[in-house]
């Protein structure tokens, strides 16, 4: 993966819309000192790009499922990506990695109750074909969480032009 | 966390708006919805001021020259877990740290430009808090998946 250039511009129009991206180009171009038109052809490129992308962020308080979970699944190396893709596709699963380490794949999920995480994690996850074995550890308390550093997927930016097709 | 903040249909539908498309217009939204922009832009404040929503730009980690990923489950021992977790948010790699469940305590997220600095992060910045045991890493090969629409708005934040 080689790193995409990024000049100090873009730089601060990403950190002013990570701070708040409701903020009008209008008003990012006369903090920067540049053209609302510059704003509009940057933003637009950052997010052709994959490097950034504008969602709504809840606090856990205001949702159903206020508890993390971390699932570390045990499956053969080579089904590593069939199941990683089917769990991704559970609606209770925020996150999958295909990781190297003491599991195959690192799967984060929110629940709100433990019946809910046994569904997940001892009944959906571990019946897949290929899973040996699931453990399960509980977020008790989130000391630090930086929720505007992500990883955008492939499915992300299809969904981002797919808007702009609307548009 | 008191739950005395109420939200209703009208709220939901306007998070699901903005999850859609942070950058959608008051006025986009109150078509979409049939409401008024006035009445879409009272009640995204409501609930930004009551911490309850955040509507922001998130960018890759690699935006931020973060290549490589890892998860890091910690063992402690011979002193309290809160302690040695405070400790290691001090360090900008460590991008989420959570207390946990199960045969280790803490369980942390790592974000590094590259494999290099890594000795330095473990013997000289983790190397230096006293109390764990040890540290168990999963290398982020491929992400799948990554959608954290909900988060801890009030645990510590920072870019």
């Amino acid at each position: 993966m080689s790193a995409p250039q990024l000049d100090d511009l873009d730089r601060q129009l990403i950190e002013a819309l990570a701070r708040d991206a409701r903020v009008s180009n209008r008003k990012i171009a006369l903090d920067l000192g540049v053209t609302e038109g510059t704003v509009r052809g940057r933003i637009k490129r950052l997010q052709q790009d994959g490097l950034i992308s504008f969602t709504a962020i809840t606090s856990f308080g205001l949702a159903d499922s206020a508890r993390m979970a971390f699932i570390g699944v045990e499956v053969n190396v080579s089904d590593v990506r069939a199941v990683a893709e089917r769990i991704a596709e559970l609606p209770a699963v925020n996150a999958v990695m295909i990781t190297m380490g003491r599991f195959n794949i690192l799967a984060i999920c929110l629940f709100n109750s433990l019946d809910n995480l046994l569904e997940v994690a001892s009944n959906q996850i571990l019946a897949m074909p290929g899973v040996h074995h699931v453990e399960t550890s509980i977020a008790v308390k989130t000391v630090k969480y930086n929720a505007r550093v992500v990883r955008i997927t492939a499915a992300d930016r299809a969904r981002i032009e797919a808007l702009d097709d609307d548009a | 966390m008191s739950n005395d903040f109420q939200i209703d249909d009208a709220d939901r539908a306007i998070v699901e708006q903005l999850r859609l498309n942070g950058r959608a217009t008051n006025q986009q939204i109150a078509n979409t919805l049939g409401l008024t922009a006035a009445t879409v832009s009272a009640r995204i404040r409501r609930m930004e001021d009551a911490n309850k929503l955040r509507v922001v730009a998130v960018s890759d980690f690699s935006a931020h020259g973060y290549n490589v990923l890892m998860e890091v489950a910690i063992e402690v021992d011979g002193r309290p877990a809160t302690d040695v977790v405070d400790e290691l948010v001090q360090f900008p790699e460590v991008f989420a740290a959570h207390l946990v469940t199960g045969r280790y305590d803490i369980d942390i997220l790592v974000a590094l430009h590259d494999f290099d600095e890594l000795p330095d992060l473990f013997l000289n910045k983790f190397g230096k808090i006293p109390g764990i045991r040890s540290m168990v890493p999963a290398i982020a090969v491929d992400v799948i998946k990554y959608k954290f629409d909900v988060a801890p708005i009030d645990a510590r934040e920072e870019a």
